[in-house]
């Protein structure tokens, strides 16, 4: 028996107000750990489908430039030390950093130059399964590539070239059929004839040979810079970029379904407040007398008003464990109805639950301070005159 | 032990001020059994309150063992009402929710740290002397009047106070438990507590050592 036995045993003597009061501030949690779960998943989806629009980070050899001028004829800058990269040991290196969880796709490619009656055109090897894997918005006349010997062409290449879906072309002396032409991508995709990355490097006599590797990072869990510089460590003599505009436009869209995840939170967490709030409000004209024996008991102000944060804080407790786990259960049900399942998750978190059996407490403590304020303030004599 | 002088007291009413007590000046020593007594709206319960440190009077002097109560802080009080004092109301002076011991207690469970074995042992002696042992678990609310009267009593009788206020405490009962009551407190009053209690009963007043009367707000006899 203590202080706590006051406001435990009044929550017992009127249990339907106490359920009320608890599944009010319960639904408020549920919501809260409900939509967070949900936000997260649906983020997280929605950052893996972003990766299909094209690779975030680049990994090339890195290079010195030198600028070139003698007797006042600019040559312009010249590149020393180019050295391809190893296409498997280099994706392999990616894909060993510790946030390896983060990387979506790795697309090695060979960039060759190809003189085809007097035009040029840049001959680019890729991983199909790979390449698509981050350029699901490639859209053909015709079709992708279905074996080493089928070559897709950019529209500008196809134009230039003067070939069509079906058309057969010669490069580096082995015959290819065209199986499609992109549409227009208004990329340096448009200007290239793509092939299979094995049979490229075969034909050039550069087996395991890639210019550069275009990586897609989801970003949503870290920074992308920690991304960058784990994948620099594992490859100290190659040049990683991370083009910043597509990482900021990304996450912009990700963070934007959990600002509002957040902000529906905050709403519902307000007015749950505001429900403790009230009640507890008038908890405490309704307890007039009990306040009065107990100040004639000789408890202070500052007893009184522990008395109402303690039942508020008890409330809490029991709402901030009882909301997470139903919240958790809800959100999966949540994914399942939405048919966003599949891929990532809900993860439940021993950790999570107690913030949330610790912070919830604090919140409706936060918003009965003013009615337990107003209890502790009423006067024995006044709080007597309904006795 | 506790001196009320010129205590004045006023309370608003629609806007008016509706003067309670008029400069009534008081006495008590240690082991004094004293009743007030009056008509309905003389002043006695307000008396009662301002004596007992519930009501701070708007003029005049408590003194209690020597100090002014009315310059010591709340806090002071408290521990007077903790302590040295305790109140028996009319009606509703038990928690509903919590048992007849919780309720005897409920002084000493005033921090979170809980309550002795020994203070608790107390309690339920206390309960055998007002005659309550078997019923120390159940609710106020399965109790009659009187017994519920007894618990506030008991309770009293715990914190070993000095002073017993009691406010009408046999006016919701009947004769035969009314009588039952008043031989509790003179049999407290024989164990050397002084009593202050208020009463319209002129019967049960008779029992006491002094009997002051107020009329309007003032000492009458």
């Amino acid at each position: 028996m203590n202080l706590a036995t006051i406001p435990f045993k009044n929550m017992r003597r009127k249990p339907a107000k106490t359920v009320l009061l608890l599944s009010v501030f319960s639904l408020g949690v549920i919501s809260i750990v409900a939509l967070y779960q949900v936000s997260l998943v649906v983020g997280h989806n929605l950052e893996k489908k972003l990766t299909a629009f094209g690779a975030n980070i680049v990994v090339k050899p890195s290079t010195e430039t030198l600028s070139v001028s003698y007797g006042g004829f600019n040559m312009g800058d010249m590149l020393l030390d180019i050295e391809d990269l190893r296409e498997v040991e280099t994706t392999a290196a990616i894909r060993s950093i510790s946030l390896n969880d983060r990387i979506s796709v790795v697309a090695p490619k060979l960039v060759s130059m190809y003189k085809m009656n007097e035009t040029a055109v840049a001959v680019v090897g890729v991983r199909w399964e790979e390449e698509l894997g981050i350029k699901s918005y490639w859209a053909t006349d015709g079709a992708m590539p279905r074996n080493p010997d089928e070559v897709l062409l950019g529209s500008q290449a196809a134009r230039k070239l003067g070939l069509s879906a079906g058309d057969r072309l010669t490069l580096y002396g082995r015959d290819f059929t065209v199986s499609g032409v992109l549409y227009d991508t208004g990329s340096d995709d448009d200007s290239v004839v793509l092939m299979e990355l094995g049979r490229l490097q075969a034909m050039l006599n550069q087996p395991d040979r890639v210019s550069f590797v275009e990586v897609a990072a989801l970003c949503s869990g870290c920074p992308i810079e920690d991304i960058v510089s784990q994948i620099q460590t594992s490859l100290p003599r190659t040049s990683v970029i991370a083009l910043q505009n597509v990482v900021n436009q990304r996450m912009s869209s990700v963070r934007f379904v959990q600002k509002l995840a957040l902000s529906i939170s905050l709403v519902i967490l307000v007015t749950a407040s505001a429900m403790v709030g009230l009640s507890m409000l008038s908890a405490v004209n309704e307890r007039r007398k009990d306040i009065g024996i107990l100040r004639s008991l000789g408890y202070g102000k500052s007893r009184v008003f522990l008395i109402f944060c303690l039942e508020a804080g008890l409330i809490g407790i029991l709402a901030g464990t009882i909301g997470y786990l139903a919240g958790f259960g809800a959100s999966l049900k949540a994914l399942d109805f939405l048919s966003l399942s599949e891929g990532a998750r809900p993860i439940f978190s021993v950790t999570q639950l107690a913030f949330c059996a610790l912070v919830f407490p604090l919140i409706t403590i936060g918003s009965s301070l003013y009615p337990a304020w107003k209890g502790a303030s009423i006067e024995p004599s006044r709080a007597l005159v309904s006795l | 032990m506790l001196e009320a002088i010129d205590i004045k007291k006023s309370f608003s009413s629609d806007g008016k001020v509706v003067p309670v007590l008029e400069g009534i000046s008081l006495k008590l020593d240690a082991g004094d059994y004293v009743s007030i007594v009056g008509r309905s709206g003389s002043g006695k319960t307000t008396l009662l309150n301002v004596i007992s440190t519930l009501v701070r009077p708007d003029s005049g002097e408590i003194t209690y063992e020597g100090v002014d109560l009315a310059s010591v802080p709340e806090s002071h009080l408290n521990g007077l009402r903790k302590s040295d004092f305790s109140v028996i109301f009319q009606f509703h002076h038990l928690l509903p929710y919590l048992t007849v011991l919780e309720n005897t207690l409920l002084p000493f469970m005033n921090s979170l740290k809980p309550v002795s074995r020994q203070i608790e042992a107390r309690a339920l002696e206390c309960l055998v002397r007002v005659g309550l042992a078997d019923k120390a678990r159940r609710l106020p609310g399965s109790l009659s009047g009187g017994e519920q009267q007894r618990v506030a009593i008991a309770r009293a009788l715990v914190k070993s106070s000095k002073i017993l206020f009691a406010d009408e405490p046999t006016g919701s009962l009947d004769q035969q438990t009314g009588d039952t009551i008043m031989e509790l407190l003179a049999e407290l009053h024989r164990d050397g507590m002084t009593i202050v209690m208020v009463t319209h009963e002129m019967e049960y007043a008779r029992l006491a050592d002094r009997i002051v009367e107020i009329e309007d707000g003032r000492i009458v006899h």
